[in-house]
């Protein structure tokens, strides 16, 4: 592409902005990992049935979670993924 | 061979008026070529006019060319020339913005900026010598056209020359005195009335090399290898830029060894070496946090960065955060320094999003310029967010590869795009930002969360599995219903 077009779109475009807040990421990612730790918990004292309905709905839940306060908790760590 | 170091700047202005008659040529009124002596940068300038004009420059000073630049006099626009090579010489046809008429002149300044152009002489020095460098240019200024006065000068920092050539068999063209020298300068010529000196005849009778060994009072730095790596992160609206810098002291090799005790008395007496490079000063972006340096035997601490505060977008940078660096030992000349410096700036500084095509922008610095101090090979490698589709590029001048391949870092599962570009010979003017744009869907951004989330779902399923697996030496008992 054209340098100069490309020059251009870049000063009239707006700034970015990220889809979470960055400075709520500390504590998003407080809170998830406590969530997700409640969960697996709760998923450890879960009748063993045949047909695992109950942990499987507890395990994707906590997974869910635990998957968005693990990136999260890297963003505060300072490695910026 | 000795080894050329330094890059100097070269100045040649042309004034140029065009013929009456048929012939539709130029004749050069005046071209002053001013040479900038410098260290690792010599800076080039040459003055001349006409519609496609064509510029000269012989084969050894083309070889050291690493940035050629036209524009007319007064003006900032940069004229378009096209290069051609023709048995030794190499001609720059450059597109003059109008058309110039009959018996009209203008005046176009022709930059350009040569990179290890000078050696260091003597080769080797002490701790405490002088540092002598030297220049080796042609004398006349080479041209298609006739030319009724020409002169080079070759200014140093420093009003101290060592020698300077004498040029021989130049009576034909010689006012006074064919050489001369005034403060920091040294001026070759006035030369009047020299026919056009791009053919062979000319060149053989008349063109011989001048050399101009003058004192350098700074250290002569060289980057020998570059590597830049510049990471984008939109979950944490960040980029961080990293550089691995190989530093070389292009001065004089040091000649005998090195005390520690005399250093410390320069250092104490303030009559430091020329040549012996204790701190450096690099300007960074402004708003940076997370400052990291290190070398190859771990942190070094003895750096100060001051941060300048982030100006908004749009509004014009003024202000670099100074980064004062102490490597671990002073470079003297002929040593080499390896480090890497980062940093993590604010992804808002850097990148736009337009919300009608979806596309983010973003400009990445080339290189952090280090004043005076040539970058033999420079990597750069920009690597994008996971899922970003739609990458395209502009460079504000051509790279010697570019490719796109995949970077693979923390939390990917497929690998991020990254772009490699490779470049040679950059200087402080090369400075510039480079244009990177991409689309990054919102459920790609969202993939590195569920990404992580299905492996912990694989973990919470072998849980489950572990759980029904019974691994006591007695069964256990079932439970009585």
């Amino acid at each position: 592409m054209d340098y100069d077009a490309l020059k251009t779109l870049h000063s009239s475009a707006a700034p970015f902005t990220p889809l979470v807040p960055v400075s709520l990421l500390p504590a998003l990612a407080l809170i998830l990992l406590s969530a997700t730790f409640v969960l697996a918990f709760y998923f450890s004292t879960l009748p063993k049935n045949a047909i695992p309905l109950k942990e499987v709905a507890v395990a994707s839940t906590a997974s869910i979670l635990g998957g968005f306060g693990v990136v999260a908790l890297f963003c505060t760590a300072g490695v910026y993924v | 061979m000795p080894m050329k170091w330094a890059s100097v700047p070269l100045a040649l202005l042309l004034s140029v008026t065009s013929a009456l008659c048929g012939s539709s040529s130029f004749e050069n009124t005046a071209i002053v070529r001013t040479v900038e002596l410098g260290g690792a940068v010599v800076h080039v300038t040459t003055t001349t006019a006409l519609k496609t004009y064509t510029v000269a420059l012989g084969k050894a000073d083309r070889e050291k060319t690493s940035l050629v630049e036209a524009k007319v006099k007064g003006q900032d626009k940069l004229l378009s020339y096209t290069e051609r090579v023709e048995k030794d010489v190499s001609l720059f046809d450059v597109t003059l913005p109008k058309p110039l008429a009959g018996n009209k002149t203008v005046n176009i300044v022709f930059e350009n900026i040569q990179t290890h152009a000078t050696t260091p002489w003597p080769e080797t020095a002490e701790q405490r010598d002088d540092q002598g460098l030297k220049y080796t240019t042609g004398l006349f200024v080479l041209s298609p056209y006739s030319t009724l006065v020409q002169r080079t000068k070759l200014k140093a920092l420093v009003p101290r020359f060592k020698s300077y050539t004498e040029p021989k068999n130049v009576d034909a063209f010689v006012g006074d005195a064919a050489v001369t020298k005034a403060g920091a300068t040294v001026v070759y010529g006035p030369y009047k009335d020299i026919p056009a000196s791009t053919n062979a005849n000319f060149i053989e009778k008349y063109q011989q090399p001048i050399t101009v060994h003058y004192y350098h009072e700074q250290p002569v730095l060289e980057v020998r290898t570059l590597k830049r790596a510049v990471e984008i992160s939109h979950w944490g609206a960040n980029i961080n830029t990293q550089d691995d810098i190989t530093l070389y002291n292009a001065g004089p090799k040091l000649k005998g060894h090195f005390s520690r005790l005399e250093h410390q008395m320069q250092g104490y007496m303030n009559k430091p070496a020329p040549h012996i490079l204790p701190a450096l000063n690099l300007g960074l972006p402004p708003g940076i946090r997370n400052a990291y340096y290190y070398d190859t035997i771990g942190n070094v601490s003895t750096s100060k960065l001051r941060v300048a505060p982030l100006a908004p977008k749009g509004a014009q940078r003024s202000q670099f955060s100074l980064l004062e660096l102490r490597p671990r030992y002073p470079l003297l000349g002929g040593w080499n320094y390896s480090f890497t410096l980062g940093w993590d700036a604010p992804l808002e500084s850097s990148a736009a999003y337009d919300k009608k095509t979806g596309t983010y922008t973003v400009s990445v610095p080339i290189l952090t310029p280090i004043p005076g101090a040539v970058v033999t090979d420079e990597e750069l490698q920009i690597i994008l967010p996971e899922g970003a589709t739609d990458v395209n590029y502009a460079l504000p001048f051509p790279a010697l590869s570019a490719e796109i391949g995949t970077h693979v870092t923390f939390l990917d599962t497929v690998g991020r795009p990254s772009i490699t570009l490779r470049y040679k010979n950059l200087t402080v003017k090369n400075a510039q930002d480079i244009y990177v744009t991409y689309k990054v869907s919102t459920l790609a951004h969202i993939k590195k969360g569920l990404n992580v989330a299905a492996a912990v779902f694989i973990l919470f399923a072998l849980g489950g599995i572990a759980r029904r697996v019974d691994l006591s030496i007695t069964p256990r008992k079932k439970k009585v219903q």
